[in-house]
């Protein structure tokens, strides 16, 4: 299973998107500025924007889902337990693995941001396709809700995951690291060799680096392991 | 100062809050009231029971500048320019000074090269920025941005805290899901079942939130 960027081109008005790699299984971070192409690319690779040039190329994929930025635009039916049953899941069992038991006769609008978005993401990760893209996943939640977003994210067993997202607290284990900067994107490789090259690093990891610290992967106790071996 | 008393609406339940500091970060989990608080002292609700002074007025009555937590849902024109227009036009100031005015905001929010685009056209980050132009456009007395800072890179949320820090506002009423943000700030309430759990420096609200995923990265690591 993988996807192929092939001299993918953009282009719209002003802004112009170009990337060449390959996405292999496991959890890959893009990471990047506000207005860099982050949904754009997730748009394009999830076939949904048709490329100016080159192509996508999936390989082995049979499912595609991508989880928008703003869970407002998923909802299509009037209450929680429609929601979760539009997507083809069992309401009580997404229900409970969003926490929002006892929400199902909710209208989604009346759910706070951060637990419409706990809905979504785990509609869109309990669907388990082949190829699940996550714009912004973890915009609105609160600490625990991000890391129970990341243990969900960390159990797929198989497929790609492909998480867009300038999140700088709370951090998945990842296998590959790409940057998207005006329009362009390109490949740091896989972690932990990736992760000295990543210029949006957040603070903590920048702060271990920087202390002369190796971590093995990019979440904050990475960085406290790291830290501690150095220390001693 | 934002005096609240006997506040009882949807779950928020607060008996007595009187806030002096300048830049205040309202923190706690997802639906712990936060946004509900926000726009009750932005006089977007009115509370069921009890009062909330602003300045010594009702929030209606004082000059709010507000970033809403759904940019899709705040923004009302389809260019930028109006939008960060609106208030100058709504004030009746006079197109020169208004024409001033948005230049002004746009600069300062780094945001001059999309003044003439589309809302529709622009990334979620970027419509979140738009909204904080507009707010700040016409120096309010309060300004009150609802995880104004969770669709930006870590760059420009750092051009948005110093924004937040040289407005001239009296009070700056802050809602983050970035604990390393909040522990920036004058003064913190952090919020849990409608209520304020813990108030006060950032010293004093962390120290009680010491060993929960709500303390701040930089600060486990340092530790």
């Amino acid at each position: 299973m993988r996807v192929e960027l092939d001299e993918l081109l953009f282009a719209r008005g002003t802004f112009t998107l170009r990337g060449s790699g390959t996405f292999d299984e496991g959890v890959h971070l893009v990471s990047g500025p506000v207005g860099s192409g982050k949904s754009t690319l997730a748009l394009l690779i999830a076939g949904l924007l048709r490329p100016t040039g080159g192509a996508v190329r999936r390989h082995g994929i049979s499912s595609v889902q991508v989880l928008l930025q703003f869970p407002e635009y998923h909802i299509t039916s009037s209450t929680v337990a429609g929601e979760a049953a539009s997507w083809g899941l069992d309401p009580d069992e997404v229900l409970a693995r969003a926490d929002l038991v006892g929400r199902a006769d909710d209208d989604p609008f009346r759910l706070s941001r951060g637990e419409l978005k706990r809905l979504t993401l785990c509609c869109a990760i309990m669907q388990d396709p082949d190829l699940l893209m996550l714009d912004e996943p973890f915009s609105s939640l609160d600490c625990t809700a991000k890391q129970r977003a990341c243990r969900m994210i960390e159990g797929r067993r198989e497929g790609i995951t492909i998480i867009f997202s300038h999140e700088s607290a709370v951090l998945p284990r990842v296998d590959a690291i790409w940057e998207m900067e005006n329009g362009t994107l390109t490949g740091l490789g896989g972690v932990p060799h990736a992760i000295p090259r990543w210029r949006h690093a957040p603070p903590y990891l920048a702060y271990a680096l920087n202390e002369g610290a190796r971590p093995e992967n990019i979440r904050l106790q990475d960085a406290r392991e790291a830290l501690c071996r150095i220390r001693d | 100062m934002i005096r609240i008393t006997d506040l009882r609406h949807k779950l928020l339940d607060i008996p007595d809050l009187s806030l002096v500091a300048r830049h205040i970060a309202v923190i706690g989990p997802n639906g712990s009231g936060k946004t509900t608080l926000l726009s009750v002292c932005a006089g977007l609700e009115e509370p069921k029971r009890g009062r909330v002074q602003i300045l010594g007025k009702p929030p209606s009555a004082a000059k709010i500048g507000w970033v809403g937590e759904f940019p899709d849902r705040t923004l009302l024109f389809s260019r930028v320019y109006d939008e960060i227009a609106s208030t100058p036009r709504f004030r009746h100031y006079p197109c020169t000074r208004a024409d001033e005015l948005v230049r002004a905001a746009a600069e300062a929010v780094g945001i001059v090269h999309l003044l003439d685009k589309k809302v529709s056209a622009l990334s979620g980050g970027e419509k979140a920025l738009v909204g904080l132009a507009a707010a700040v456009v016409d120096n309010p007395e309060v300004l009150i941005l609802d995880e104004a800072d969770s669709h930006l890179d870590a760059g420009t949320a750092k051009r948005v805290h110093r924004i937040v820090r040289e407005s001239p506002a009296a009070h700056v009423l802050w809602c983050t899901q970035s604990m390393d943000a909040a522990a920036e700030a004058d003064f913190i309430l952090f919020m849990d079942g409608g209520r304020v759990r813990h108030h006060g420096t950032p010293d004093e609200v962390f120290s009680a939130l010491e060993g929960t995923c709500f303390y701040p990265t930089i600060w486990r690591l340092r530790s």
